[in-house]
């Protein structure tokens, strides 16, 4: 075993720090008692996101702040943690004061049906930790080398079986929370752990994993979590109306590197199949602790579990995964996905309990021009009639309405703008997704969120002119090749590689089953236009009844 | 100061010669000083050897940044030279009680403020403002020290003269008036002084007297060196969404001469439209030339450049109500409104209003620069002064003329010495608290031991209204933190929550070590705004002492007296 171990090359420094971090408490306090910083340590940046938050800063503010001779305006974002991607209420209402009180007031709907706040300054982390814990929320793990949010086919409506999957979601997500109390100590005021033994963690062990790690779970036929994306998938397995199990997929990560050919996106790789919750569990679990041993831990550029797979071979790696397991993994069982779109509007379940999913552009839960729904979910969410859910497409459903209350959620929506603005938008723009990027994330070579919809805008008058409207084309958006909306697998992916320049991806499929190739690298916005038109002009001229535009980029192999 | 062979000669004179001679020797030589005063000043004012007076002999000091101080020693040192072995006293350390039993008392006295003591000096100044008790065994002599630049020129050394006399003690000689250029005449009296108490009733000096009793007012100051100096930048270090604006703003001049502690005086001119609305309202001669106690201008210049017009006190508004003959109620006020509410006669009129107006003050600014770290240039820190008229908000005339001077634009500055504000050795450890602007001059420390590479620790506690856009010099501070130079530096932002906090609770909070450096022989320094800060702060100072010395209030007020007698309590607060 040890021979596959990259235990030849020096560590990289996380890995120190994760080390020496005394159970991921680092020397946080000691970083928030600073009062001359907005920021914390330099090691402490890489603690804290094991407790679910980033440092940022406003990078538009830089240059203005340091001619005033003021740092940098720092500021924290806090992830929340949301298996499958569901609250109450009464959560929403905390949430939505929170916000308003300690960050921007934006509420962030993420591409893993999760909640970010931004713009939290040092002095207020704890505070907002606090009240999310009051109302019984918290960040643990959301950010790290460590199991992320579990993500769950959102929509209740796909299934009867839904609630029996999304609940596993749950019980994965706690299965692999760190054993550490740091969180509980540093943000919650509770008393240091007297013996450390208590706290010992069998799977993360002091090193935790060599990088994020991301599981998701999909109800066919919607692929609405983009199951293949994630280091490790579940394909739950249906027969009339029975959950029979899970098909296993590994290997999946989309991210790459300009310039680092090394690097590559990768669908996850079906290795099996589980029948009883006790074996899926069982193998979950150890899935994590061979990437434990056997991930790369000295370039963090390499360290997903993908480049494990494809290292290891994936039928070595299914051996080292059933010596573990003790058990023999089952044949994958057939399956098939349809679509990635999320149902809008009104939509009942099997239960006959209503749900409406509304557009919420690019995840942004704010009152604007267009519609005031921030303040439409929290008339909802007061008047306790509904709970509510979080998709991969970053939009929201309002759910588990009864029959009785459906008119009194309905006026709200509507008189809040929330109906217009979903039933009136195009097609396009339901379909497509975007990343942060500008101006909180460091990372960001160029715009995200606060260019897309201009750019959608500009792209609506072209589908119209080839009557393309209607087609539910995919277009997503990220502002560097880290791929936060998941652009390779997209239609037409928009990857960022300068101010206002965009690699364009043609190629991928309509279900998230294949991935996209780049066709042109760094155009401008002119650019972009000319080509598309040139594009939906003969998508229009030659399309073949009910041909996606995805399949057909590949029938003209306009990407090899 | 007469020494060697001289000394020799005079003292074998001396001791040759009868009573009788001796008298005309004093009288003949202090005919000489009156008739040729730089045969004395010339040679540095030497001090004429008198019969010595008997008596408790006291020269008493009440200074604010260190002029009255320092000839008051000299004095002092030139007394015990002729023999007189006079006692030298900060009028902050004196017992007011020995006041009476005071035989010869000098005073020598600035004005601060509008026109009053320093803060050293109040104590004493009400004292004597009191009655019910007499000084007739007291003869005394006052030197004022002030600048024509202000209204009310010299005021306190005119008052503290008064009232000796009213008490009953016996004025030996004028009060002597002195500009910024004081040496000379301050000297001259000195010398005076001494003639009068070597020979009462000798009229020898009436002359000289005479001469120096000439108001200084008149006579041109040329003891003020004015640096035309060119803006280098210019910037607002207080981010958008603050309630502040604070501007850094360097100034380049040629042979700069300055120490960190000092501050520039900057006189400011009125704004153009407001000078204008008045010639048209008063219909005056703009260009007609008047003579002013400022100079002989021309209305205009007058009005724009010269007078202050903006905000009057209540002493020349009273003026005005004689010259109109209009009942005006007792305020400030603006010179237009005045004019537009209560109208002149007629141009005539407002001459005789000129006549009463008072030259613009100097705005003073903490230099926040070090000669040795930013050589040729002086950087000062500047907060807008904002002020609400019937809700619409107006500037302060200087700070807001400041606040807009382009890049490359010239601007008149002197610099005000203030040697009572002045670092210690390198080697001692300095405590500095200033909140607001007040980090001005403490950055100009900061700057200067850093680039000597003094050996002393540093304390700075800075305040202000929010963390995120008010931090003033942030990233310098850090950097000053990072190498070392600011052993500590403990903020205090007031409204980043519900309960207020200021400087004083920081101080109040780390108070155990704050004693330890006290005691580790530290130098404390507070600058910034006087209301509400100082107080609260020297408040806390002694809560420390009481507390983490534990010791009484009385022995805390002790320690805290020893403090300043010994210099290591310093303020410059405005
Ligand atoms: C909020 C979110 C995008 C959004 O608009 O919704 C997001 C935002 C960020 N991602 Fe992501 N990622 C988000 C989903 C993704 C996805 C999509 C997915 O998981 O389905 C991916 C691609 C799939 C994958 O992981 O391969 C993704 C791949 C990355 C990577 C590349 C990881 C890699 O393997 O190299 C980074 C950079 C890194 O980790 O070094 C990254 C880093 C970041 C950071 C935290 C930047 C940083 O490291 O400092 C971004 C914070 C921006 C901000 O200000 O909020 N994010 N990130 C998504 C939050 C998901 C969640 O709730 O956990
Ligand atoms: C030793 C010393 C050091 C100093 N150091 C600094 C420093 O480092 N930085 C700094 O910013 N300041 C410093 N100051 C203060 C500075 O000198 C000025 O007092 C300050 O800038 C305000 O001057 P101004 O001309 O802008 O305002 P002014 O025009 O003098 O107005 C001052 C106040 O007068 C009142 N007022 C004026 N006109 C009117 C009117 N028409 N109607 C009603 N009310 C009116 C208002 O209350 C206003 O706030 C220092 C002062 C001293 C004595
Ligand atoms: C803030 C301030 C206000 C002053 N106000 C007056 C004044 O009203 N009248 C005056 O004659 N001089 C005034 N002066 C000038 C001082 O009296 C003069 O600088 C004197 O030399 C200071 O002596 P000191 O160092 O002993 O205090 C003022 C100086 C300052 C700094
Ligand atoms: S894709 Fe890049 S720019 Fe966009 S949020 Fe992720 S890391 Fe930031």
């Amino acid at each position: 075993m040890s021979d596959n171990k990259e235990s030849s090359n020096i560590e990289s420094s996380v890995e120190k720090i994760k080390k020496a971090s005394d159970g991921l408490r680092g020397t946080i306090e000691k970083s928030l008692e600073n009062e001359i910083t907005g920021a914390i340590a330099e090691d402490d940046t890489a603690v804290v996101k094991f407790h679910g938050m980033y440092q940022q800063d406003d990078r538009d503010r830089r240059e203005e702040r340091a001619a005033k001779k003021l740092d940098r305006l720092y500021s924290f974002m806090i992830r929340l943690r949301l298996p499958g991607g569901f609250m109450t209420s009464d959560q929403w209402i905390a949430t939505h004061d929170i916000a308003g009180e300690n960050s921007t007031g934006v509420i962030k709907i993420t591409t893993r049906q999760t909640l970010q706040l931004h713009g939290v300054i040092k002095a207020n982390v704890r505070p907002t930790i606090q009240a999310f814990s009051k109302a019984k929320l918290d960040s643990i793990a959301t950010c790290g080398d460590i199991n992320r949010n579990v993500v769950c086919t959102s929509h209740p409506r796909e299934s009867p079986i839904h609630k029996e999957v999304f609940d596993y979601a749950d019980k994965i997500s706690t299965m692999l929370m760190p054993k550490t109390r740091a969180y509980y100590e540093v943000w919650l005021d509770d008393e240091k752990i007297a013996d450390k033994k208590d706290e010992e963690d069998p799977l993360y062990l002091d090193k935790y994993l060599p990088r994020k790690f991301k599981i998701g779970l999909a109800i066919p036929p919607n692929n609405d979590v983009d199951v293949l994306a994630n280091d490790l998938g579940l394909i739950a397995i249906i027969e009339n109306n029975e959950l029979k199990g899970f098909n296993i997929a590994v290997g999946g990560g989309l991210s790459t590197t300009h310039g680092n050919p090394d690097t590559y996106a990768r669908l996850g790789t079906v290795i099996g199949f589980t029948d009883t919750e006790e074996k899926t569990l069982k193998a979950v679990y150890e899935v994590l602790t061979v990437q434990r041993d056997f991930g790369n831990r000295s370039d963090r550029k390499l360290a997903r579990l993908k480049y494990t797979v494809d290292k290891l071979g994936v039928d070595r790696f299914r051996e080292e995964l059933e010596k573990r397991i003790g058990f023999k993994l089952g044949e994958p069982a057939s399956y098939s996905f349809t679509h990635r779109k999320d149902l809008y509007g009104w939509q009942k379940n099997h239960e006959g309990l209503w749900y409406y999913t509304l557009l919420v552009e690019n995840g942004r839960v704010l009152d604007d021009e267009k519609s005031s729904t921030k303040t439409a979910m929290l008339m909802i969410a007061k008047t306790g009639k509904a709970s509510f859910r979080f998709t991969s497409n970053q939009n929201l459903i309002v759910s588990d309405v009864k029959e009785e209350d459906k008119a009194a959620v309905e006026e709200i929506l509507a008189t809040y703008g929330v109906i217009k603005l979903t039933e009136e938008s195009s097609n396009v723009r339901k379909n497509s997704i975007a990343c942060v990027a500008l101006p909180t994330c460091p990372l960001a070579l160029a715009e995200g969120q606060r260019y897309l919809p201009s750019l959608i805008s500009k792209i609506e008058p072209i589908l119209e002119k080839y009557e393309l409207g209607q087609e539910d084309i995919i277009i997503r958006m990220t502002g560097c090749p880290n791929g936060c909306a998941r652009p390779y697998n997209a239609e037409v992916g928009f990857v960022g590689t300068a101010p206002g320049r965009y690699n364009l991806h043609l190629g991928g499929d309509n279900q998230g089953l294949r991935l996209n190739k780049i066709y042109k690298e760094s155009l401008d916005e002119s650019a972009i236009l000319t080509e598309l038109d040139y594009l939906f002009g003969i998508f229009h001229e030659e399309k073949m009844a009910d041909e996606s535009f995805g399949d057909f980029s590949r029938r003209k192999s306009w990407v090899k | 100061m007469l020494a060697g062979p001289k000394l020799q000669t005079l003292l074998q004179l001396v001791k040759l010669a009868s009573k009788e001679e001796l008298i005309w020797i004093n009288g003949y030589i202090s005919g000489l000083i009156s008739q040729d005063d730089s045969a004395v000043t010339g040679t540095g004012g030497s001090a004429t050897p008198v019969a010595a007076p008997k008596g408790k002999f006291t020269i008493a000091y009440g200074t604010e940044t260190g002029n009255s101080k320092r000839l008051a020693v000299d004095f002092a040192g030139k007394a015990k030279k002729a023999g007189i072995n006079a006692k030298l006293v900060s009028l902050d350390q004196y017992r007011l009680n020995d006041l009476p039993k005071e035989e010869f008392f000098l005073a020598v006295i600035s004005t601060q403020g509008e026109g009053e003591p320093p803060a050293a000096a109040k104590k004493f100044y009400d004292h004597i403002h009191q009655n019910g008790f007499k000084l007739d065994k007291m003869k005394y002599a006052v030197l004022a020290l002030g600048d024509t630049s202000y209204p009310l020129y010299c005021k306190a050394g005119e008052d503290v003269d008064t009232q000796l006399d009213r008490l009953g003690g016996e004025r030996i000689i004028d009060l002597q008036r002195c500009d910024v250029d004081y040496e000379e005449e301050a000297d001259t009296w000195f010398h005076n002084v001494l003639n009068k108490l070597g020979d009462p009733d000798s009229n020898a000096v009436q002359p000289g007297a005479a001469q120096i009793r000439v108001p200084a007012s008149t006579k041109k100051s040329t003891g003020r060196k004015v640096y035309n100096g060119t803006i280098l930048t210019n910037i607002n270090l207080n981010d958008r969404d603050s309630a502040k604006e604070t501007y850094h703003i360097e100034i380049a001049a040629e042979d700069l001469d300055y120490k960190p502690g000092d501050s520039i005086g900057i006189l400011p001119y009125n704004h153009l439209p407001v000078a204008e609305a008045i010639v048209s309202l008063t219909g005056v001669d703009r260009e007609k030339s008047i003579e002013h106690r400022t100079g002989k201008h021309s209305v205009f210049n007058l009005l724009q450049k010269k007078l202050n017009i903006a905000y009057l006190p209540e002493r020349v508004v009273k003026q005005y109500s004689g010259i109109v003959k209009q009942e005006i109620p007792e305020t400030k006020i603006g010179l237009l409104d005045l004019l537009k509410i209560y109208p002149v006669q007629d141009s005539q009129q407002f001459e005789e209003v000129i006549s009463i107006l008072e030259p613009i003050t100097p705005r003073l600014y903490s230099i926040s620069s070090s000669p040795e770290a930013h050589s040729g240039e002086v950087h000062i820190t500047v907060a807008k002064d904002f002020f609400t008229i019937n809700e619409e908000t107006k500037y302060g005339l200087c700070s807001d003329h400041l606040s807009l001077l382009p890049i490359d634009c010239e601007v008149e500055f002197y610099v005000h010495k203030n040697s009572e504000f002045r670092l210690p050795s390198e080697e001692k450890d300095v405590i500095m608290i200033g909140p607001g602007t007040g980090i001005a001059p403490f950055r100009s420390f900061l700057a200067e031991r850093d680039s000597i590479g003094a050996s002393g620790r540093n304390w700075l506690f800075f305040g202000e209204q929010h963390f995120a856009s008010d931090f003033l010099y942030q990233t310098e501070m850090q950097n000053w933190v990072e190498t070392g130079v600011l052993t500590r530096l403990n903020v205090a932002f007031s409204r980043d929550q519900q309960q207020k906090i200021y400087v004083q609770h920081k101080m109040l909070k780390h108070g155990a070590e704050f004693f330890s450096w006290l005691e580790s022989g530290a130098y404390v320094y507070i600058c910034g705004k006087k209301e509400p800060m100082s107080a609260d702060v020297e408040l806390a100072v002694l809560q420390i002492i009481m507390q983490h010395g534990n010791r009484t209030e009385d022995q805390a007020i002790h320690y805290f007296e020893k403090l300043k007698e010994q210099g290591r309590f310093l303020k410059d607060t405005y």
